[in-house]
C-alpha cells in the first residue's frame, strides 16, 4: 500500500519538476516534495507504522525515490542556470566592428624604420653604429677622404657651403674618418645619417637625404670578403637571395673602387623598364679602403686594410615602397607618413 | 663622353664584338656606360646615282641608284644636285608615290644624314672619302672617367677595348711625321708647374673650308658641331687622343713668341665665345708680344681666331696643371671640352703625338697646307715613369683569389704597363699623372680584367667582438618608439629655414649659421630650433586633419665664434586639436625621463602667455612645453621641445631594488582651499613637505572650481618599513599637515 503511494508520489513529483517553468516554480516543488515538511518527509514519518520485516525494503525504496527526485531537481536547476547564463550572454551582444577607442599608434618615418633595420643587422655582425656631425669642415668631408681641393671628384658632389668656411656633409664618410681617428683597431662601424647635396628638388632629386656608410678594418680583408658582406646585407634587406655584381667605380676613398649592382628584382635579369633593360640595378658604391685614407687617419696600411661601402637609405625606402616622388619623404604630410 | 663604335673599331684590329655587347663589357671592366644609340639616318647606306630621268610637270627627278646594302632602287628626288655619277646616301623608307612615280626610299641631305645642318641638297661624297653613314654611339658616364685622363679620347678607350677583347691595338699616331729642324716660332712657359709642356707647329698655305663629310659626320655623331677644317681637325684630335689643341691665325699674332704665363692684374681677353673676361694672376694665359691671346687650357681668344681669311696657323698642343685649369674654369664660369680634359690631369707626353697626328690629318682636311719649320717644344724635365712593385701573394690576399703570374702579366701589358720578370711594374705616362701610383691601384687593373664575378664571396676570418655601444643612440631609438606608440608620427624636416621663419620664432637672423649658396632664398639659414619646421607641419596638416600628433628628432645648429657650429639633438612633439594637448605632452616628457617637472615660464612671442612652461629634469631646464599663440594658428597646438643631450642622463632606469613593504600602509584624503591660480604642483610640494618621513606618496585626486577660489583634494599614503602605523601615528601625520597648511594661510575642509 505504501509502496504504491510512494511510486505515485515520485511519478507525480517528477512530472512537476519537468513542468516547472522557472527556478521559482522548481523551488516550490522542491519545498513541497523534499522539504522538511514535504511529502517525502511525511512518508518517512509513517515508517514507524510499517512492519519491521518490511521496513528495510521500504526504507531503501524511500531513499531511492529521494535520490531520483534530487537528481532530477539538480538537473532541472542546472538547466535553468544554463538558460539564465545563455540569456545573459545573449543580452550582452556587442558590436565588435565598432572602432576601438583611444589613441591610434603613430608611426616612425620610413627612413628611420629601414635605418633601424639595417643598424640591427650590422650590430648583429659586430659593427658599431656611429653618429656624426651634420656640419663638417673641409678636412673631414674631403681631404681626409683623399679628395684634395683641386680634385675633380669635388665636382661630383655639389656642396652646401656655410659661413665660417664649414660645409654640410655631402656623405657620412666624415663620421668614418672620425671613427678611424678615435676607435681601437680592428674596427667595424656604420654611420647612418642625413646628408646634403646642393641640387634642385624634383620628383627624383632631393638636397637632403639619408645614407648609411660602413667600413671594416682588420688584418686581412679582401674583395671576396667585401662581396660576402654585401651579399649578406642585401639578402637581409630585400628578404630574398640577391645576385650581385661588382664593376669598376671611381671613389677616391677606396682603391679599387666598385659600383655594386644587384640583379633586377623585378624582371630577374632579362631586362625591364625598372632596370632600363639591362637586368641590373646600381645599388651601392664600395671598395677596399684607399691606403692613403688609412694613413691620413693614422692607420698603417701595411698592417691593416679594410673595405668601405655606402648605401642610400632614401633610395632603399623608395625601392621598397615603390615611392615615385622623393619629396614626400621630407614633406611632413601625415597622410603619407602614417602609411608606414 | 660619347664614343663612336666605328672609330674604336678602326683602332682595334679584329674587333668582333657588337656595339651593344661592347657597351656591357666596358661597363663591367672599365667605366659605366649610359647606353648605346644608333647614329645617322635609320638604315642609311652609301649609294651611287646610276641614272636620272626627269618627271614631267615636276621639279623632281626619278633616280636609279645602286645602294651598298639594298641593291638597285628607284627613288624620286627633288634635290637640285641629284645627277648621275654622284656618291650619296640612301635611306630605306618604304615605297610611296611622289609626283605619280613610285619612290622606294630617299636620298639624304647632310642634315638628314646627321653630318651637318645643310639641307639644301643631297649629300655628295668625294669619291676618295666615301664613308659608312651610320654609327653606334656608346655614351660613358663622365663621372666614371674622372680618374682616367686617357679615356677622354677614343684611343684610350680603344686600348681598353683591345685589352678586354684580346684585339690588337693600332696607334693612329705616326710620330715619325714630326719635322726635324728649328721651329719658326718660339714657345715658353713661365711656370713649369702650371704649364709643364708647350708644343706648337706652324702650317702655311692654309685654305679654310668645310671639313670632309666623313669628319663632319664623326664629330656630329659624338655631339660636336663641325665648324671648318682647321677647328674640326683640332676637335677630332682632342676626341681621339684626349689632347686639347688650339689653332691661332698666325697673321693675327703679335711677334713670334707664345708664352704660358699667369695673367697680369687688369689684363682682359675676349674669348671665342665673344665674352670678355677680366683676368687675375690666378689665371694662366697664353700671351703674345701684346698680351693674352687665350686662357690656357680653357678657351682661345677671339682676336687671333681662325677665319676664312686665315692662311697660316700656329697649332698649339700644350699641357696644363689640372688644378689651375679647374680653378680658372670655375672662377670664370667657362667649361669647355678642353678644360674638362685638362682638369683630369692629361699626359704631357701627348702634346707632340697630337702634332704628329695633325700633320697626317692636315693632308686630308687641307691638302694644300705646308709645314713651316720644325716643332717648337718647351718642356720641363719630365719625371721618370713611376715603378710599382707588385707582389702576387699580396695581390691574391687583396682580391681573395690567386691569379696566375702569366695572366697578371698579360693583363698589365695589354693595358700598356711595363712588367719586369720580378713584377716591377712601370706605369705608362698616360696613367701616371693622377691615376696609378701604388700597388693598390694595380689590384684594380687586374681585378677588373679577370672579372670580379670570378671571385667567390668569403666570410672574413676575424674575431667575434661585441661592438661598443653609444647610450644616446639607444635612447633616441627608445624615445622614437615611445612617441610612436603614443600616437605621434615621425616627420623629417629640412635643416634649412628662411630668415623670416627664424625671425618669426624670435631668432636674430644675423646670429644664425648662413648657407653661402642656398638652393632657394627660403632655405638660407640653418635651423636653430626644430619649432619653425614643426609649425609648418602643423599649418599644413591642419588643412586635412582635425586632430593629429607628430614629432621630430633632429639637430639644432647654433653658431659658435670659432670652429664648427654646435649641433644639439632635440625632440619636438606637437599635438593639435580642439582641446589642449599640453598635459598629454607633459606625460610624454615624464615618460622620457625620471623626475620631470614643469614650471610656468615667461612666454615668447609665439607662445600662449598663460600656457607656457619650462620643463625641468634633475632641477635643470631641459626644454619647454607650450601652446602656440592663437594668432599663429586656429585650434590648439601644444608643443613640447626637449634638449635630448640634457635629458638623456635623466633617462629612467632603476639602480637598486627597494624591498616591498611588509606592513600595510594607511591612507587619507585632504582637501585644501586655494586661490584659483595657485599651482597644484606647489600645493602638493608644500603638503608633502609637511607630511614628514612617514609619507609614502601623495596623489592629486581632483579639484573643484569655485567663483574666486578652488578646492583641491589630495590622497596621502603613509606607512613605515618596520611596523604597521597606529591610528594615532596616522592621525598625527594628518594633523601635522592640516596645522602646517593653516599656518601657511590655507584652509582645509576636513
Ligand atoms: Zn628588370
Amino acid at each position: 500500500m505504501i509502496e504504491g503511494s510512494l511510486a505515485e508520489l515520485q511519478a507525480n513529483a517528477l512530472a512537476r519538476i519537468e513542468a516547472a517553468r522557472n527556478p521559482e516554480e522548481l523551488e516550490a516543488v522542491r519545498v513541497e516534495v523534499l522539504g522538511r515538511k514535504g511529502s517525502l518527509a511525511a512518508v518517512s514519518k509513517d515508517m514507524g507504522k510499517i512492519p519491521a520485516e518490511e521496513r528495510a525494503r521500504i526504507g531503501k525504496l524511500l531513499n531511492s525515490a529521494k535520490q531520483t527526485l534530487e537528481t532530477a531537481l539538480a538537473a532541472r536547476q542546472e538547466e535553468f542556470a544554463g538558460q539564465a547564463l545563455g540569456a545573459r550572454l545573449e543580452s550582452e551582444w556587442l558590436d565588435l566592428t565598432l572602432p576601438a577607442p583611444g589613441i591610434r599608434p603613430g608611426s616612425l618615418h620610413p627612413v628611420t624604420q629601414i635605418q633601424e633595420e639595417i643598424e640591427d643587422l650590422f650590430r648583429s655582425l659586430g659593427f658599431t653604429v656611429l653618429d656624426g656631425r651634420e656640419v663638417e669642415d673641409e678636412y673631414h668631408n674631403f681631404d681626409a677622404l683623399n679628395i684634395p681641393a683641386d680634385h675633380p671628384a669635388r665636382d661630383m658632389q655639389d656642396t652646401f657651403w656655410l659661413d665660417g668656411g664649414n660645409l654640410l656633409r655631402t656623405h657620412t664618410s666624415p663620421v668614418q674618418v672620425r671613427g678611424m681617428e678615435t676607435l681601437p683597431l680592428p674596427l667595424r662601424m656604420i654611420a647612418p645619417g642625413r646628408v646634403f647635396r646642393n641640387e634642385s628638388v624634383d620628383a627624383s632629386h632631393e638636397h637632403t637625404f639619408y645614407q648609411l656608410e660602413g667600413m671594416m678594418i682588420d688584418r686581412d680583408i679582401s674583395v671576396a670578403n667585401l662581396i660576402y658582406f654585401m651579399k649578406t646585407l642585401l639578402t637581409a634587406v630585400f628578404r630574398r637571395e640577391v645576385t650581385v655584381r661588382l664593376r669598376p667605380g671611381f671613389f677616391p676613398f677606396v682603391e679599387p673602387g666598385f659600383e655594386l649592382d644587384i640583379q633586377c628584382l623585378i624582371c630577374g635579369g632579362p631586362g625591364c623598364p625598372v632596370c632600363k633593360q639591362s637586368g641590373w640595378v646600381e645599388l651601392l658604391p664600395c671598395g677596399l679602403i684607399n691606403p692613403r685614407v688609412l694613413r691620413m687617419s693614422g692607420i698603417d696600411p701595411d698592417k691593416w686594410n679594410g673595405f668601405a661601402f655606402g648605401l642610400g637609405l632614401t633610395r632603399l625606402v623608395m625601392m621598397r615602397y615603390a615611392i615615385d616622388d622623393i619629396r614626400h619623404l621630407m614633406g611632413g604630410d601625415l597622410r603619407f607618413l602614417r602609411q608606414f | 663622353m660619347k664614343f663612336s663604335y666605328n672609330w674604336i673599331r678602326e683602332m682595334v684590329d679584329g674587333l668582333a664584338v657588337e656595339a651593344r655587347d661592347l657597351e656591357r663589357l666596358i661597363t663591367i671592366r672599365t667605366a659605366e656606360s649610359e647606353g648605346v644609340e644608333e647614329y645617322g639616318a635609320k638604315g642609311a647606306c652609301r649609294a651611287r646615282v646610276l641614272a636620272v630621268e626627269p618627271i614631267p610637270e615636276s621639279h623632281n627627278v626619278k633616280a636609279i641608284v645602286e645602294t651598298e646594302q639594298y641593291g638597285t632602287k628607284t627613288v624620286v628626288c627633288g634635290a637640285p644636285n641629284c645627277r648621275a655619277g654622284i656618291e650619296t646616301i640612301y635611306v630605306p623608307l618604304g615605297k610611296k608615290k611622289i609626283a605619280g612615280v613610285e619612290s622606294d626610299g630617299m636620298l639624304a641631305s647632310a642634315e638628314e644624314a646627321g653630318i651637318n645642318r645643310d639641307h639644301s641638297a643631297i649629300v655628295e661624297m668625294a669619291v676618295e672619302q666615301v664613308f659608312t653613314p651610320t654609327d653606334s654611339i656608346i655614351e660613358i658616364d663622365n663621372k666614371s672617367l674622372t680618374h682616367r685622363p686617357d679615356l677622354w679620347g677614343h684611343y684610350g678607350m680603344a686600348r681598353e677595348v683591345a685589352a678586354i677583347t684580346g684585339g690588337t691595338l693600332t696607334d693612329p699616331v705616326d710620330v715619325s711625321l714630326l719635322p726635324a729642324g728649328d721651329a719658326v716660332i718660339r714657345v715658353a712657359s713661365d711656370d713649369p708647374e702650371l704649364c709643364p709642356r708647350f708644343s706648337a707647329l706652324v702650317f702655311e698655305n692654309i685654305t679654310v673650308a668645310p671639313s670632309p663629310l666623313w669628319l663632319q659626320f664623326r664629330l656630329s655623331a659624338i655631339g660636336l658641331n663641325p665648324i671648318n677644317n682647321i677647328v674640326d681637325m683640332t676637335n677630332y684630335i682632342m676626341s681621339e687622343l684626349a689632347q686639347p689643341m688650339h689653332a691661332y691665325d698666325r697673321a693675327l699674332l703679335n711677334g713670334d713668341t707664345l708664352t704660358a704665363r699667369p695673367a697680369r692684374d687688369g689684363e682682359r681677353v675676349t674669348a671665342l665665345n665673344h665674352e670678355e673676361y677680366a683676368l687675375t694672376p690666378a689665371n694662366l694665359v697664353i700671351a703674345d708680344a701684346r698680351g693674352p691671346v687665350g686662357i690656357a687650357g680653357v678657351i682661345g681668344g677671339l682676336d687671333s681666331a681662325i677665319s676664312e681669311r686665315t692662311t697660316s696657323i700656329v697649332l698649339e698642343a700644350a699641357n696644363f696643371n689640372a688644378a689651375s685649369v679647374r680653378k680658372t674654369s670655375s672662377a670664370l664660369k667657362i667649361r669647355t671640352d678642353a678644360s674638362m680634359r685638362f682638369e683630369k690631369a692629361q699626359d704631357p707626353e701627348n702634346t707632340t703625338r697630337a702634332l704628329a697626328r695633325a700633320i697626317a690629318l692636315m693632308r686630308e682636311v687641307c691638302p694644300g697646307a705646308r709645314l713651316a719649320g720644325g716643332v717648337a717644344d718647351w718642356k720641363r724635365e719630365m719625371p721618370a715613369p713611376p715603378k710599382v712593385r707588385l707582389k702576387l701573394d699580396w695581390l691574391a690576399r687583396k682580391l681573395g683569389r690567386p691569379v696566375p703570374a702569366e695572366e697578371v702579366r698579360a693583363i698589365l701589358v695589354r693595358l700598356g704597363f711595363g712588367v719586369s720578370d720580378d713584377f716591377e711594374v712601370t706605369v705608362p705616362s698616360w696613367r701616371a699623372t693622377k691615376d696609378v701610383s701604388v700597388a693598390d691601384d694595380l689590384v684594380e687593373e687586374v681585378g677588373r680584367m679577370i672579372g670580379y664575378d670570378s671571385i667567390e664571396p668569403k666570410p672574413p676570418a676575424v674575431l667575434s667582438t661585441v661592438p661598443p655601444d653609444f647610450p644616446e643612440r639607444t635612447y633616441y631609438r627608445r624615445a622614437r618608439g615611445m612617441l610612436a606608440s603614443q600616437g605621434f608620427t615621425e616627420v623629417h624636416n629640412y635643416s634649412f629655414l628662411s630668415e623670416e621663419q627664424a625671425a618669426q620664432m624670435g631668432f636674430d637672423p644675423a646670429a644664425l649659421v648662413h648657407v653661402l649658396n642656398p638652393i632657394a632664398a627660403n632655405q638660407s639659414v640653418m635651423r636653430p630650433s626644430l619649432i619653425p619646421g614643426i609649425y609648418a607641419n602643423l599649418v599644413e596638416n591642419r588643412k586635412h586633419l582635425d586632430s593629429f600628433r607628430l614629432f621630430e628628432i633632429g639637430r639644432e645648429i647654433h653658431r659658435r665664434d670659432q670652429g664648427l657650429p654646435e649641433e644639439v639633438p632635440h625632440l619636438a612633439a606637437a599635438l593639435y586639436g580642439e582641446e589642449s594637448g599640453l598635459l598629454e605632452l607633459k606625460r610624454v616628457a615624464e615618460a622620457l625621463a625620471a623626475e620631470v617637472r614643469v614650471r610656468p615660464a615667461e612666454a615668447r612671442g609665439f607662445e600662449h602667455p598663460r600656457r607656457t612652461a619650462e620643463v625641468l629634469a634633475g632641477g635643470a631646464v631641459v626644454g619647454r612645453l607650450f601652446e602656440l599663440h592663437p594668432s599663429f594658428i586656429e585650434g590648439r597646438a601644444a608643443i613640447l621641445d626637449l634638449d635630448l643631450r640634457l635629458l638623456q642622463p635623466h633617462e629612467r632606469r632603476a639602480s637598486k631594488y627597494v624591498p616591498l613593504r611588509r606592513y600595510p600602509s594607511s591612507g587619507f584624503d585632504l582637501t585644501v582651499l586655494a586661490p584659483t591660480r595657485e599651482l597644484v604642483g606647489e600645493l602638493q610640494d608644500k603638503m608633502a613637505a609637511l607630511a614628514g618621513p612617514l609619507l609614502e606618496r601623495i596623489e592629486y585626486v581632483g579639484q573643484y572650481q569655485k567663483s574666486d577660489s578652488k578646492s583641491v583634494t589630495f590622497r596621502f599614503t603613509v606607512g613605515a618599513a618596520d611596523r604597521t602605523l597606529s591610528s594615532d601615528e596616522v592621525g598625527a601625520v594628518r594633523l601635522g599637515i592640516i596645522e602646517g597648511m593653516r599656518r601657511l594661510g590655507y584652509e582645509l575642509t576636513v
